[in-house]
């Protein structure tokens, strides 16, 4: 798969405040790619360097071969784009602002855009200072998509969409994608990002952390036990057991939950010496992963995935 | 302490405003002051001073225009008001401006009334324009010692009370007003309009004997009452009380009316008033055609309509107003010129503030030095929009499409350009056609220099808050134009009077300007100011190509 976005070592700090540091990754053309991490992370100045509305201190940023800063406005033929604050002109109407925009990009097939309009049931005869949140939303991915752009770039583009049209866009997004589009994603939603990503990347604090397939970052190397013993049972004669990373006792210590990263073989051995009341083996979620890498001491947050 | 209650919080979003008007507007007072103690320094000058003045009664009524106090008085008469601008802002941003930014939903969300948020946002407003007040005392009275004008610090203070009520009722004004808009640029636009009208409603009883009932119903006319300086005059209670009242009034019924409406909705406005409702057919979901939708050009353009509607008839009723003036004192100007020296007279009138030949073209061009002024306030309102599309953000998407920024910048730059031409135009027009109506004698070719010539200064400012606003945030960009504006203006005013190097007057551009109603167009100084302006906008375009957009 050839890349449409590459990403080498960039880099962009405001002032003496950080950016982000030495960032790269690369998308592969037809591919649904993820951006995640938390709130003032790096996505959107990443997004805003690929937009070359910010220009990088360092590195590179290609979009389809062509230098985001130097080529930008043959990449902005190229590319639809969505911002995480949607901001326009308050007086105009959705239907106007689509249209203006649609100018702008050299016109668009009304067809189509209609089309887009309805499947997100977006009303455009009303101004945009009138629209709500989800509204204003849902005209930027509409600007986003209308010409049929090669490479979607949206910045949280679910904020503020009800479950239905976040399905809907979810569908599009599948759309775009079937059609030989790629489209890149920031979010910190982790479900709609298994769901619709096929690789991610995982920003903290400006810096990428892990990037990856979507199975390849869930790690199935490393996945989480709990068993449930009758009686209390030692930790310890666990701890030096083959393919256990670390043990942790609950319920009082008649539960352990051991994270695994290896063959289970020695552990259900262990735990046969007792009397188990119930044994539970753990997948971990994307959402775990983002944890992982977002826990101060770098350890797995544990309580979401508890099973007893 | 200032981040304990809304009304501190409030006022200290003022404190730069406070020390920026409070002494700009001292140092308004102090210039004619300065400049009127070599003015009326003689006998002869005194006396022939007190009979000119009457011919520019539209600026404010000469009371004791032989001493120091009176002619600054005089002087400053209706420029003062410039003042009124800070509290039109202030008001219409006040509610309006936190509603469109969302902030007053979370204020709101706090444990305290509506009335109460509102009356301390409005208390905070009125204490900054007192605290203006009280500095433009302070600033008069101490800068006016070694001149000894003959008024006490009692007399400067007041007169820095006046000015600060008249300002509150135009803040309290814009206030209102913008509980029946939908946003604050609309609100302060209304009362920007009406703030001009008013100005000139209370002109109107010094131009047009017994038209005096007339101009009572401007708040000008209450604020003129009182002249504190001039000793012999005094302060009229009364009318600081009626603009106390005032002031009041609007306030109190802007805070009614919005503990009574909806948080980011307006009031509506009874149905005699309502623009009527266009239906909104299928077809316009999806408008087809529509002009100012083309590109960023028209999209500016379309924009920029209403404020350029509005003034424009501000500014060519001006010179419009300013010929119908010049027609009712020419008579008596005839007079003085016949009865006093002729070179004496030049002189007077040119430290009035014209130039030297024809009576007429002397006049006007006294009072069209107020046209550039208007044109640049204009440029200003719209550097504003500018750098404030581009810190809201509303930039970004247009960004996005393949339209390169210089295009852009270009596109938007071009849509204010072709608004002050228009404006520059329509001012010819309007001031052409009154003059023939009333039969104003004017040279035609300087009238045009005159009305068109402003254009390049317009341009020049437009072209310089632009090149600023590639560093400097929206409110700093607008602040720094205006405040080079005033600079300008007071180079330009106070420097000849305090026989200042031919050098220093350069530095501004109503030194280009210069008098062309008396002396037709200066085509190198028109020149030098379209290639300043050229210059900095291309300057701006550069940065622009290459700054980071905020958000």
């Amino acid at each position: 798969m050839t890349a449409i976005m590459e990403v080498q070592r960039l880099t962009k700090s405001y002032g003496g405040a950080r950016g982000i540091i030495d960032v790269s990754f690369e998308v592969g053309e037809g591919e649904v790619f993820g951006f995640l991490g938390p709130n003032g992370a790096g996505k959107t100045t990443t997004i805003r360097l690929l937009m070359a509305l910010l220009r990088a201190d360092s590195g590179v940023a290609r979009i389809a071969g062509l230098d985001c800063w130097r080529e930008s406005l043959a990449i902005k033929r190229l590319v639809g784009y969505a911002p995480g604050e949607p901001a326009l002109d308050p007086e105009l109407t959705g239907g106007q602002i689509l249209e203006y925009l649609g100018h702008l990009r050299g016109g668009v097939d009304q067809a189509y855009l209609r089309q887009l309009i309805e499947r997100l049931d977006l009303d455009p005869t009303r101004k945009f200072r009138q629209y709500s949140s989800g509204n204003k939303r849902k005209v930027v991915l509409v600007q986003a998509l209308m010409h049929r752009p090669r490479l979607v770039i949206l910045d949280e583009p679910t904020n503020g969409l009800d479950p239905l049209n976040q399905q809907e866009f979810g569908r599009m997004v599948d759309e775009v994608r079937r059609d030989g589009g790629t489209v890149f994603l920031s979010s910190h939603v982790l479900t709609e990002v298994e769901q619709w990503c096929t690789r991610v990347a995982i920003i903290r604090e400006g810096r990428i952390v892990r990037a990856g397939g979507v199975s390849e970052v869930k790690d199935i190397k490393r996945y989480e036990v709990t068993i449930l013993f009758a009686g209390a049972v030692p930790a310890e004669a666990f701890e030096r057991l083959d393919g256990v990373a670390s043990v942790e006792t609950t319920a009082g210590g008649l539960g352990l939950r051991l994270e695994m990263q290896g063959p289970a073989d020695a552990v259900i051995k262990a735990a046969a010496q007792h009397r188990v009341v119930s044994l539970s083996s753990h997948e971990p979620s994307l959402e775990d992963i983002f944890l992982r890498y977002y826990e101060a001491d770098g350890r797995a947050a544990r309580k979401a995935t508890s099973v007893v | 302490m200032w981040f304990r209650s809304i009304f501190f919080r409030t006022l200290r979003s003022y404190r730069i405003a406070i020390l920026g008007w409070g002494v700009g507007m001292g140092l308004v007072v102090l210039q004619p002051l300065a400049a009127a103690t070599t003015l009326v320094g003689t006998a002869a000058g005194r006396a022939a001073l007190t009979e000119l003045v009457g011919a520019f009664s539209w600026n404010a009524a000469p009371i004791a225009v032989d001493t120091a106090a009176g002619y600054a008085t005089w002087k400053i008469g209706v420029f003062i008001l410039m003042m009124a601008i800070w509290p039109l802002l202030a008001g219409s941003r006040m509610l309006r401006g936190e509603e469109e930014r969302g902030s007053l939903d979370v204020l709101l969300s706090t444990p305290r009334r509506r009335v109460r948020v509102a009356v301390e946002k409005l208390v905070a407003m009125g204490t900054a324009l007192l605290a203006m007040g009280l500095l433009i005392g302070l600033v008069i009275f101490v800068g006016s010692r070694p001149f000894n004008p003959g008024f006490g610090l009692g007399d400067a203070l007041l007169f820095g009370l006046d000015l600060a009520l008249v300002c509150a009722v135009f803040g309290a004004l814009a206030l209102l007003i913008s509980q029946f808009t939908l946003d604050r640029r609309r609100a302060a636009g209304w009362t920007g309009g009406l703030l001009l009208v008013l100005i000139v409603v209370d002109s109107v009883h010094r131009l047009f004997p017994g038209t005096e009932w007339f101009s009572r119903i401007s708040p000008v006319y209450y604020y003129n009452l009182s002249k504190p300086l001039v000793t012999s005059y005094g302060s009229n209670p009364g009318g600081m009380l009626v603009l106390l009242a005032l002031s009041l009034v609007l306030g109190g019924t802007a805070i009614w009316l919005f503990a009574r409406r909806d948080v980011g909705g307006a009031v509506p406005l009874p149905a005699w008033l309502r623009l009527p409702r266009r239906a909104a057919p299928q077809r316009e979901s999806l408008p087809e055609g529509d002009w100012s939708l083309r590109g960023v050009y028209a999209r500016g353009l379309a924009t920029i309509a209403v404020p350029t509607f509005w003034w424009t008839v501000g500014i060519a009723g001006t010179a419009a107003f300013m010929v119908i003036a010049v027609k009712q004192v020419e008579h008596t100007l005839s007079g003085i010129y016949s009865a006093t020296s002729a070179s004496f007279i030049k002189t007077l009138v040119e430290k009035v503030g014209g130039g030297d030949i024809q009576t007429n073209a002397t006049l006007l061009s006294a009072m069209f030095l107020l046209l550039p002024v208007l044109l640049m306030a204009f440029a200003v309102t719209q550097v504003s929009g500018w750098s404030g599309d581009e810190e809201e953000g509303r930039l970004e998407l247009v960004l996005s499409t393949p339209q390169s920024r210089l295009r852009v910048l270009l596109g938007r730059f071009g849509a204010l350009a072709t608004a002050t031409v228009a404006i520059g135009v329509l001012t010819l027009v309007a001031s052409a056609t009154t003059a023939a109506a009333v039969g104003l004698k004017l040279d035609g070719r300087n009238l045009a220099a005159a009305t068109l010539g402003i254009i390049p200064m317009g341009l020049l400012i437009a072209a310089i808050g632009y090149l600023a606003s590639g560093w400097l945030r929206a409110a700093v960009d607008t602040g720094l134009v205006s405040f080079l504006l005033a600079i300008w203006f007071l180079v330009s005013f106070v420097g000849p009077e305090l026989q200042w190097p031919d050098a220093a007057l350069r530095l501004s551009a109503f030194y280009y300007y210069g008098t062309p109603l008396l002396n037709g167009l200066q085509l190198t100084s028109v020149l030098v100011l379209l290639a300043v302006g050229a210059l900095a906008l291309a300057a701006g375009s550069w940065r622009f190509t290459r700054k980071d957009i905020a958000r």
